[in-house]
């Protein structure tokens, strides 16, 4: 459990990361650290009830003596650069909790809904001994496909009688999930929602050996399908041990690193060309663009 | 006047149960560029600190309809300097008699703010008071 002097720091560590720019991060790249918690991801769209699902999730879960850190992501206006982070309004139970740290980041500039430097804020909480690092964010396509490099599990959240399950086609994003879960499964149209989905995962390419993609649907407001979703997380890590491979795990991971710090340059450097810059020919413009994409110190 | 960069905490501490005042400040506070937390109704002074230490926010802004702002604010002012935060700005808006602004400013408030005052304003004061540090 963490001292009111460590809970502080490691807030002030995460502040300085998710404000850190590429040169700072590539002058003073945090280390790996000697330890890692289980990682989970939640995404879906707005509204679906992911903050609402993970509070209830880790109240449970720290009830039960687990210490988990939680890290949401909200969007940033487009307008003003603010943000109205609103997660812990959802979580406010679970936030109480001594074992619990939840932390709200803004999604800032960045081109997949993730935070700036969002893998080096998961180390730094994976190192400050947590159990399991829960990470919550915002579905806006690109971004599914971030948590999957990120996380060890990913839960994908979809509402009933939304048009979401062919949303859910069209994006390609059911392949990135490990669990789904129908949210508000109290709601009408769930159980055809769920049985679609499943038969939808059944009979679809199969990614994962031995792996199925649970279908299930979850009720906050009444419990129902808590227990279950639990079940379904421990069943995926015991899945995790025997058919994932740490090196890949960790190449994923620098990849999401290395990609992330590149693209957050490129915007820079194609911000900063001027109208001579953009008149020049297409491969002319190209070479430009990448010879200054290198960080000046 | 920006907010850029600044994070800020909006609380409701205590009893009162309405909130259209301090989600205005927060709508305001956003499209002055800062990112705002909201804790929700009804939370403890202790629960306000640990959320502020959390979010690593540069103030707290306490909305307070109820009559008992002095003490609150003197709670949280406490709870936040045992939270290992006192370097964080306190603030208090909400229905406020003029004549209770010395005892709040004894009580650890860095600016008081009424309903009788424009938006613009209060954002210039707490720009002001944030980047004096």
């Amino acid at each position: 459990m963490l001292s009111p002097d460590e809970r502080r720091d490691l807030a002030r560590e995460i502040s300085r990361l998710a404000s850190a720019s590429v040169e700072q991060m590539l002058a003073a790249p945090p280390a790996a650290p000697g330890r890692s918690a289980r990682r989970i991801g939640f995404t879906g769209p707005p509204g679906v009830g992911k903050s609402t699902l993970v509070g209830s999730l880790v109240e449970r879960r720290a009830a039960r003596g687990t210490s988990v850190a939680v890290l949401a992501i909200d969007p940033a206006s487009p307008y003003s650069k603010g943000a109205i982070l609103g997660d812990r309004i959802r979580m406010d139970r679970a936030s109480d909790n001594s074992r619990v740290f939840m932390r709200s980041v803004s999604s800032r500039d960045s081109q997949d809904g993730m935070c700036n430097n969002v893998a080096d804020i998961l180390t730094t909480l994976e190192a400050s001994g947590f159990d399991e690092v829960v990470l919550e964010t915002v579905g806006v396509g690109q971004a599914e496909h971030a948590v999957k490099a990120l996380v060890d599990t990913v839960v994908l959240l979809m509402q009933p009688e939304t048009g979401d399950a062919i949303q859910a086609l069209k994006a390609g994003i059911l392949e990135v999930a490990d669990i789904i879960v129908i949210s508000k499964s109290d709601l009408p149209g769930s159980a055809r929602m769920r049985e679609h989905l499943a038969s939808t995962v059944r009979f679809g390419a199969k990614r994962a050996v031995d792996w199925t993609t649970p279908v299930l649907g979850v009720s906050v407001d009444t419990g129902a399908g808590l227990e279950e979703l639990e079940q379904a997380l421990d069943a995926h890590a015991q899945w995790a041990t025997t058919h994932r491979d740490a090196v890949a795990i960790q190449r994923s991971r620098m990849r999401y690193r290395v990609q992330d710090l590149i693209l957050r340059q490129l915007d820079h450097t194609l911000a900063s060309l001027d109208d001579t810059d953009y008149a020049a020919a297409l491969p002319a413009l190209y070479a430009a663009t990448v010879k200054k994409l290198l960080p000046r110190p | 006047m920006s907010l850029a960069g600044k994070r800020i905490l909006i609380a409701k501490p205590g009893l009162d149960g309405h909130d259209v005042g301090a989600k205005i400040i927060a709508l305001a506070l956003r499209d002055a560029g800062a990112e705002v937390i909201y804790t929700g109704l009804r939370k403890a002074p202790e629960y306000i600190a640990r959320v502020a230490v959390e979010e690593d926010v540069d103030a707290v802004g306490l909305s307070i309809l109820s009559g008992s702002h002095v003490d609150l604010v003197r709670e949280t002012a406490r709870c936040l300097r045992e939270a290992k935060a006192g370097n964080v700005k306190l603030f208090v808006g909400g229905t406020i008699p003029q004549e209770d602004n010395p005892a709040l400013i004894e009580a650890g408030a860095a600016g008081i703010f009424n309903s009788s005052q424009r938006i613009e304003d209060v954002i210039a004061e707490l720009a002001r008071v944030l980047d004096a540090g």
